[in-house]
């Protein structure tokens, strides 16, 4: 597959907000607005849909076509990726693979989710036999169980998690779009001091819930220099593994799939770890942030401390980090809040990051966590390394 | 130091067993653990599944184990939903049996000072409504 033969040719998101007074299709409906207005494509010329996942959609088996016809599009392929936290990335990769197929020409992956205000769901896993009998909080104690194993193996300096934390809510507060009740400054105190959840996972290690939208628009490389379109993100490299380690009854939980994953994507782009010019990671907690950097190869595992100790993640520092705050300190916009990060790493790569642009836009690295399983790290990982000029 | 919440007062809803885990529940009358066993591999797997997870065939062995441990990590929740809102702070441990497994569970009888990683643990059965128990642990 020639991944790098598409193109995204746009970006557009919605202000975040704590909940939502306009209805998700509504707000899928300003990023297809957005977009067209942004790339100049028709409405007609978009010929496939990618959905992420979506908790408000996620009720309805028939969420991807039901908005096709809410925003009157006519395509040829149309799906909802539902990898979770991972399917805004995936997204791209798949209608990257439907262009490369021939399959359709011009895709608009939407990602819009009103979990807070509207949410779906009826999760049908382990859960009702083997975690809520313990009163178990999903994710938040998966993520402390998950630490206290870290610390026991490797040592966790709290005040260098800390200092992500601080990092983000700096971006948070240069970025407009990001949710209100976030757009302050926190200190490594505030972040130490703020109550735990699941100890030793805090307050200020956790995401919060929110409701909003974003999308690309992702056609053939060909079309977009036809279009004359300058402005270009390419997708280099792309990995994605669920259930790593899926045929073992025990694994180490400070093990990721974007071990794998980062190694398919690193081989492909040709770049490595210390080429990255920006760091767009899922974050829902924290310390996935520090496991990305061991997994992905930034440092050696259980190094993840003191590489963070070492850099330098606002903004123009060396390895900018998650530069629109995150979904820590942007809010998390549901099971779209992939799409977050995503859209600011193309914002970058396209120069348009204002108050908070990074210096090197010669490629981004953004990443995706999707499905908490039980007892082990995470389901779902994806890592994709853009560049503005493959 | 706040000490843990048992959590033995709270009234839980007895899980719906699916058809390949009603075996796990129905031994928990007996307060027997019944783990799968894929003999081909000579490995357990936790929780129950329709197949073996190690070659796919699905003529999985039921056993009676144990359920002797140790604790491989642990967390204390400090926010939980109803009906376990209010007994704050309990803890959630995830235990490595001795055959090889990892099972979540509550823990009783184990003061804060005591909980670590690599606390030998013993199975400890809670009543549920129905006549079946729920598995946590407690010191051994």
């Amino acid at each position: 597959m020639a991944l790098h033969d598409t193109a995204i040719v746009g970006y557009a998101e919605t202000k975040i907000v704590e909940k939502s007074e306009r209805d998700v299709w509504e707000l899928g409906a300003e990023i297809l607005e957005a977009l067209l207005v942004k790339t100049g494509f028709e409405k007609a010329a978009i010929d496939g849909l990618v959905l992420s996942s979506s908790m408000t959609g996620a009720g309805n088996c028939f969420w991807s076509q039901t908005t096709a016809d809410q925003l009157g599009l006519e395509v040829d392929i149309c799906q909802t990726v539902d990898i979770g936290g991972c399917s805004p990335l995936g997204a791209i990769a798949r209608a990257a693979a439907a262009i490369d197929a021939g399959l359709c020409s011009t895709v608009l992956c939407l990602y819009a989710d009103t979990q807070a205000s509207e949410n779906n769901q009826r999760m049908r896993a382990f859960h009702s036999e083997w975690t809520a009998p313990l009163g178990y909080l999903g994710p938040p104690a998966a993520f402390g169980l998950l630490s206290r194993r870290y610390e026991h193996q490797f040592g966790l300096d709290y005040a260098a998690l800390g200092k992500l934390a601080v990092a983000q809510r700096g971006h948070s507060a240069l970025n407009e779009l990001a949710v209100e009740k976030l757009r302050k400054p926190i200190t490594v105190d505030d972040y130490l001091n703020s109550r735990m959840i699941a100890d030793p996972i805090r307050l200020l290690d956790s995401v919060m819930v929110c409701d909003g939208a974003s999308g690309v628009l992702v056609t053939g490389r060909k079309a977009a220099e036809k279009k004359g379109l300058s402005k270009i993100a390419v997708p280099i490299g792309y990995g994605e593994r669920t259930n790593y380690r899926a045929g073992e009854a025990i694994v180490d939980v400070t093990e990721s799939g974007h071990l794998v994953a980062g190694q398919r994507a690193f081989a492909k782009s040709g770049l490595k770890p210390s080429d990255i010019a920006s760091f767009h990671p899922y974050d829902d907690f924290i310390i996935a942030i520090m496991l990305q950097l061991e997994m992905l190869g930034f440092c050696q595992r259980g190094q993840g401390c003191a590489f963070i100790r070492e850099h330098d993640f606002t903004h123009s520092g060396d390895l900018p980090l998650n530069t629109g705050g995150g979904q820590i300190s942007a809010g998390q916009c549901g099971l779209a809040g992939g799409g977050t990060n995503v859209v600011e790493a193309v914002r970058q790569l396209f120069g348009e990051g204002g108050k908070r642009q990074v210096k090197s836009t010669g490629n981004a690295l953004v990443t995706g966590i999707g499905g908490i399983p039980y007892g082990r790290n995470w389901m779902s990982s994806v890592v994709m390394i853009l560049t503005p000029n493959a | 130091m706040t000490e843990l919440n048992d959590t033995l007062g709270v009234t839980r809803e007895p899980p719906k067993p699916r058809s390949f885990s009603k075996a796990y529940w129905d031994a928990t009358r007996e307060k027997r653990l019944l783990v799968q066993y894929d003999k081909r591999s000579g490995r357990y797997q936790f929780f129950p599944r329709p197949t073996s997870i190690y070659d796919g065939r699905r003529d999985l062995q039921w056993r009676v184990i144990s359920g002797k441990g140790e604790i491989f990590s642990y967390t204390i929740a400090h926010r939980a939903r109803p009906p376990f809102q209010g007994h704050e702070p309990f803890a959630i441990a995830l235990v490595t049996l001795d055959e090889g497994v990892n099972v979540m569970a509550n823990l009783v009888h184990c003061p804060r000072d005591r909980l670590k990683i690599g606390l030998r643990v013993k199975p400890f059965w809670a009543p549920l409504a129905n006549g079946t128990h729920l598995l946590m642990f407690e010191p051994d």
